[in-house]
């Protein structure tokens, strides 16, 4: 990987061509990568619509756009952190990647296999490599099941290990985790939600995937837990070499763990960059009132931040009649004509190579006052 | 041995041990499933509690076992399956000592398909080699006029079947405790064999509506959409019907028969269990940890069945034990009415209907002992049906 | 303690839950003090007590199993615990009103927003109904809400969780309360509503004078929003002090390993600090200090273990319930020093 390419302008032209036709851009920015195969996950232009039924009859009434054209790609080792506000489509997005719900339109490849029209044998050995954390650590375990078994289930079905030897990776699996092999004859319930928490992470990582997707596993965890779990993973990332798809509210945490951020507001991304990037330079007006948003502990006596923060306004809009042209625009502070008419794509802006946002007021060198 | 007390002490309380803990909290609950334990006691050993066989007797100086020899396949099928049955529940017990928790599940299912295999394998054998015996000897007559000696018999020494026109519509006495009906028969003695009959009806016709209320109720929850839509307008219909009436129909049409009204009364009330099962698996299959399971490339038996079924069969559990409340009280219903069983097999709606005798008496004792016999029954099931409801709260599950 | 400026004083409060599988101290010997015109936090991680001292507060800890044992609540000179149930109903939502965590659930699905509104306002106070329909209207404009001639017709359901709790807060200001408990207000919501939430309260107060008792989680909104902050751990609080003293210096081990494992914007690699452990149950708390069993001095302190340490004054304007109150550099070299020294430490 070279520093910065100048991309000429009309590969510019081309990539824009390329979006419209629901390539994705991740595709498009091939010329920047050393190989197109170093992607573990690729998602292009996905589409996750929901029916929304009525009377007795069950008519569609209308689709709820949950995941609206998203596009972006994993390498391996890295870690990807969608970030965005609840309903945003966030899980629908972790959800669609192993099918979990059908998407309606898109692309995801994963390890050159294309995983939306694999049929169920392929399918199954996909979710074998692809593992999902739950958020809600007291829904996500099955309460009839010991946690020996809801570890090594998989790994039974798999007819990768039966006996004493299930029991022994089960056991190692546990104490990986940080729990105690005791636990194996427990039920779930006689756990507290960051040891629940800690269950999950084994029973994914059981089948060895390639890839894990985290669905907000900290969000619902104690404060003085959290940290734990999220150290937790990252020495299983260094130990394994994982890659994460890693969701979450909080952009703390994701500064924290993750190598690319994605944010997302209404069922596309608005802005993905590299961490460093995102957090130095924050360009769309969604990411930067998110990010003065999130309560701060400073460590330093200096007089309180009340005040000096922006906060937007208004609420998120009906998933079910979003607004016309760019989604943001009733809340935000920039919006103007075109915001009203167009929907913005996601488009290389910014210093930096791989800062893609979706903005009709963010040029290359954005100078937004801040208020 | 001191390891296997070291190793059971991590041992989990698993979800039934959590529920029969909340159970047995109650005493009204416990003295109720004591009650039924007793009925099914009385109803396996009714032939050795009420015969008018003796159990010895010694003709021409020679033994003679008249009990066991008038016993019939179906009684044998009945001491066979209680057996089976007791033996199961000492497993089940012995398992949750000494199996660890992981693999009882296993065990459990293992040990089910053995012992119903056994039971059937023994029903079909005893159907086909145990003879069928017709003993009119009126032992009693014998001992009386000294044909015979040594006789034993049971505690209430009179036969369901036997009729003696002279005792006709006697109040109780020390000789029939609870009096005679409009034959003469014994009514302890048609009360005990008669509890075969009720329990029998709730246990089987329950069987039957839990099975197809499962099987729709899964097939319905699990694929939903436009098979659900279907099911359910099907559902509702089958609900819609006076199930009684329907009953009553049938059965006028075909023999009066036990295993007709049991199957009539099954294929007919399992659309609560399958709502119930429907509307569980809606809720399960949303629920993270069935998510889990799918993304973790399990087989959808396995989802089914070890994810999805025993986190979903509480509430069918308790429906079920309503069901043999229910169950019960339309059998004494139709034989109240003249629907059920044919005499002389015993029933106690049937001799609830002899209470008002052809010449117009009113026969108390005829009335109040088999209508306390089923109420008591009735409200049996019905309170431990409530316990385990309680017992099954909602708060206990998800904690 | 009780200088002019203070509004309520808790005193010494327990508060315990006589329960099948034994007693509950949800909250022990809990004191604080809130000034006139402050915004006091009550932080602390989910079960350690924050919601029951708020409902001890207004006298609703639920009955028959919950029952405040001990202590003293003085509210504007009225000692709360001895008030007649009709005295402390005339406070409850007049002088100290209070608003619940869950947005979804503390509205009445049945009646119109209007309707609940309104109904709280003629409780209190004595206005016509169309007077107090008005008021609601003005309730909903000051909260926030646009279009409240239309709004104030529809029903809960039909607005999203942070509508919702501007409407509890509406109606919890409605009659102007000296003191708002708000119990978690913002959990359930986004960092954008959330921010918008706590504006509007801000404002409310600048407009109202009133005190906030504010219960929280985020140790984030606490900093930026409190004058002064009660941690609380396991039924007890462990330290009390002005919100940029504590988090300026922590003396507390809890709180300093609390803000130590914070993810924080900026902090982008490595590993995260961490208090090892969980937090205890309420019916298995550990003997001496309960935190010891996480406490990097506790481990192996034998007092610690033994004996439970009270909220002291161990400096001006900063009590901590802690033997070894110091900040953690400082402590550190105490025990290095010499270990026993280190234990007379009290003054
Ligand atoms: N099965 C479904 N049927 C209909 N609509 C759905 C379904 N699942 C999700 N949605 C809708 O899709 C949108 C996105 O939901 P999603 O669960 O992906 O949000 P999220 O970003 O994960 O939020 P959170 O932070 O609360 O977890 C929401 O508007 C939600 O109501
Ligand atoms: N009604 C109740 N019955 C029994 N225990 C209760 C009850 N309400 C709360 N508790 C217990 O009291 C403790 C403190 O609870 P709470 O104040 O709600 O915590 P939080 O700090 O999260 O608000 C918890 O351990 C909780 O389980
Ligand atoms: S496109 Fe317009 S409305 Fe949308 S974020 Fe940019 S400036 Fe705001
Ligand atoms: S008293 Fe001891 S155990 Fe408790 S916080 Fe202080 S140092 Fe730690
Ligand atoms: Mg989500
Ligand atoms: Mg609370």
């Amino acid at each position: 990987m070279t520093g910065k390419v100048a991309v000429p302008a009309t590969a510019k032209r081309k990539r824009r061509k390329n979006i419209e036709q629901g390539i994705s851009n991740v595709e498009a920015k091939v010329p920047n990568m050393v190989n197109t195969n170093d992607y573990l996950l690729r998602v292009a232009g996905l589409k996750t619509y929901f029916p929304v039924k009525k009377g007795l009859l069950q008519r569609t009434i209308g689709y709820v756009k949950a995941v609206d054209g998203i596009s972006f790609g994993i390498q391996a080792g890295q870690t990807l952190g969608l970030v965005g506000e609840s309903g945003c489509g966030k899980t629908t997005v972790a959800r669609s990647i192993v099918r979990l719900v059908p998407a309606t339109e898109g692309s995801v490849v994963f390890d050159q296999t294309d995983v939306l029209s694999a049929d169920r044998v392929k399918l199954r050995e996909l979710r074998r490599q692809i593992s999902l954390i739950f958020q809600d650590p007291f829904g996500s375990l099955n309460p009839r099941m010991t946690v020996g078994n809801i570890i090594g289930e998989s790994l039974k079905v798999q007819k990768k290990a039966a006996g004493s030897e299930l029991i022994e990776r089960v056991t190692a699996l546990l104490s990986k985790v940080g729990l105690s092999p005791d636990h194996i004859n427990r039920y779930p319930h006689e756990f507290s939600g960051g040891q629940r928490q800690r269950i999950s992470v084994a029973r994914a990582l059981a089948l060895e995937p390639k890839l894990v997707i985290c669905d907000e596993p900290v969000s619902a965890l104690d404060v003085s837990i959290q940290s734990q779990i999220l150290n937790l993973l990252k020495d299983l990332q260094d130990e394994f070499g994982l890659t994460f798809l890693f969701i979450a509210h909080d952009l703390a945490v994701v500064e924290f763990f993750c190598d690319i951020v994605a944010v997302m507001y209404m069922g596309k991304i608005v802005e993905r960059a590299a961490k460093e990037e995102l957090y130095r330079n924050p360009l769309h007006p969604y990411t930067r009132a998110l990010m003065s948003s999130i309560p701060q502990v400073e460590r330093d006596p200096s007089p309180s931040r009340r005040g000096r923060r922006t906060t937007l306004g208004g609420e998120v809009p009906s998933a079910l009649n979003p607004p016309a042209g760019c989604a943001f625009h009733p809340r935000c502070p920039l919006a103007e004509g075109v915001c009203l008419k167009q929907m913005p794509v996601l488009e290389e802006k910014g210093d930096y190579e791989g800062h893609f946002v979706a903005c009709w007021k963010c040029q290359k060198k954005l100078i937004i006052d801040n208020g | 041995m001191s390891k296997q007390t070291q190793a059971k002490s991590n041992w989990g309380t698993s979800y039934g041990e959590l529920v029969w803990r909340e159970f047995a909290k109650s005493r009204l609950s416990i003295v109720c499933l004591s009650f039924i334990v007793f009925l099914f006691a009385v109803a396996i050993l009714a032939p050795f509690l009420a015969n008018d066989k003796p159990f010895v007797i010694r003709i021409d100086g020679q033994l003679h076992f008249p009990i066991f020899r008038n016993l019939g396949a179906s009684d044998y099928c009945i001491f066979l399956a209680a057996v089976v049955g007791c033996s199961q529940l000492l497993l089940i017990k012995r398992n949750h000592r000494h199996v660890d928790p992981s693999i009882r599940g296993a065990a459990l299912w293992r040990q089910i398909c053995i012992s119903s295999s056994i039971i059937l394998i023994g029903v079909i054998l005893l159907f086909v080699f145990v003879p069928r015996r017709l003993d009119a000897t009126d032992y009693k007559a014998m001992v009386a006029c000294r044909q015979a000696t040594d006789a034993i018999f049971a505690p209430i020494p009179y036969g369901y079947a036997r009729t003696n026109l002279k005792l006709r519509e006697q109040p109780p006495s020390w000789e029939h405790l609870l009096g005679t009906d409009d034959v003469g028969s014994d009514t302890l003695c048609r009360l005990i064999h008669g509890s075969r009959i009720s329990l029998s009806v709730g246990f089987v016709a329950v069987g039957i509506s839990t099975v197809i209320g499962i099987l729709v109720g899964a097939i319905l929850g699990y694929f939903g959409g436009k098979v659900d839509f279907i099911g359910m307008r099907i559902v509702e219909i089958m609900m819609a019907i006076p199930a009684f009436f329907l009953i009553i129909t049938i059965v006028a049409f075909f023999a009066r028969s036990l295993l007709n009204i049991m199957i009539i009364i099954g294929i007919t009330s399992w659309t609560g269990n399958a709502r119930f099962i429907r509307a569980e698996f809606f809720k399960l299959r949303k629920q993270d940890f069935v998510q889990a399971a799918v993304s973790l490339g399990l087989p959808l038996r396995s989802i089914l069945f070890r994810h999805m079924l025993p986190n979903g069969i509480a509430p069918v559990l308790v429906n079920a034990t309503f069901g043999i409340a229910g169950a019960i009280f339309i059998e004494a219903a139709l034989s109240f009415l003249g629907f059920g069983v044919a005499p002389p097999t015993p029933s106690w709606g049937q001799m609830l209907s002899l209470g008002v005798s052809t010449t117009g008496r009113f026969l108390w004792w005829l009335t109040l002992f088999p209508g306390l016999a089923i109420f008591f029954t009735v409200l049996a099931y019905n309170l431990v049906g409530e316990a385990l409801r309680d017992a099954i709260d909602p708060k206990l599950r998800t904690r | 303690m009780n200088d002019n400026g203070t509004l309520l004083s808790v005193e010494d409060i327990s508060t315990h839950f006589f329960t099948e599988e034994g007693v509950v101290k949800a909250v022990q010997d809990v004191s604080f003090a809130i000034m006139k015109g402050q915004t006091f936090a009550l932080v602390g991680e989910s079960g350690c007590g924050k919601s029951v001292t708020a409902l001890s507060i207004m006298r609703l800890v639920p009955e028959p199993q919950g029952k405040i044992v001990s202590g003293e609540i003085v509210f504007e000179g009225k000692k709360l615990l001895s008030l007649s149930e009709k005295g402390m109903r005339q406070i409850r939502g007049n002088e100290i009103a209070m608003i619940f965590q869950e947005p979804m659930t503390s509205l009445n699905p049945v009646y119109t927003v209007g309707n609940q509104i309104v109904e709280a306002i003629k409780l209190h106070q004595k206005k016509s109904t169309s007077q107090a329909w008005s008021d609601a209207v003005e309730m909903l404009r000051r909260v926030g809400i646009s279009d409240p001639q239309q709004r104030v017709r529809e029903y809960p359901h039909q607005m999203s969780g942070g509508m919702r709790q501007r409407i509890m807060i509406a109606m919890a200001v409605s009659c102007e309360p000296v003191l708002l408990i708000a119990d978690e207000p913002t959990t359930a919501l986004d960092v954008t509503i959330q921010a918008q939430i706590l504006d509007l309260l801000d404002r409310l107060q600048e407009q109202n004078g009133m005190s906030i008792l504010l219960i929280t989680h985020d140790l984030g909104v606490v900093a930026e929003r409190a004058d002064d902050v009660a941690v609380m751990y396991a039924s007890r609080i462990v330290e009390v002090a002005e919100s940029r003293q504590l988090f300026a210096e922590p003396l507390h081990p809890y709180t300093q390993g609390l803000l130590e494992s914070l993810p924080r914007l900026g902090i982008t690699a490595g590993r995260l600090q961490t208090i090892s452990g969980t937090v205890p149950e309420p019916l298995h708390f550990p003997a001496g200090c309960k935190f010891h069993p996480r406490c990097p001095v506790g481990r192996e302190d034998r007092r610690c273990q033994t004996v439970e340490p009270k909220l002291r004054e161990v400096r001006p304007g900063r009590c901590v319930a802690c033997w070894y109150a110091r900040d953690r550099r400082q402590r550190a070299e105490d025990r290095r020093q010499s270990p026993e020294s280190a234990a007379v430490d009290e003054g």
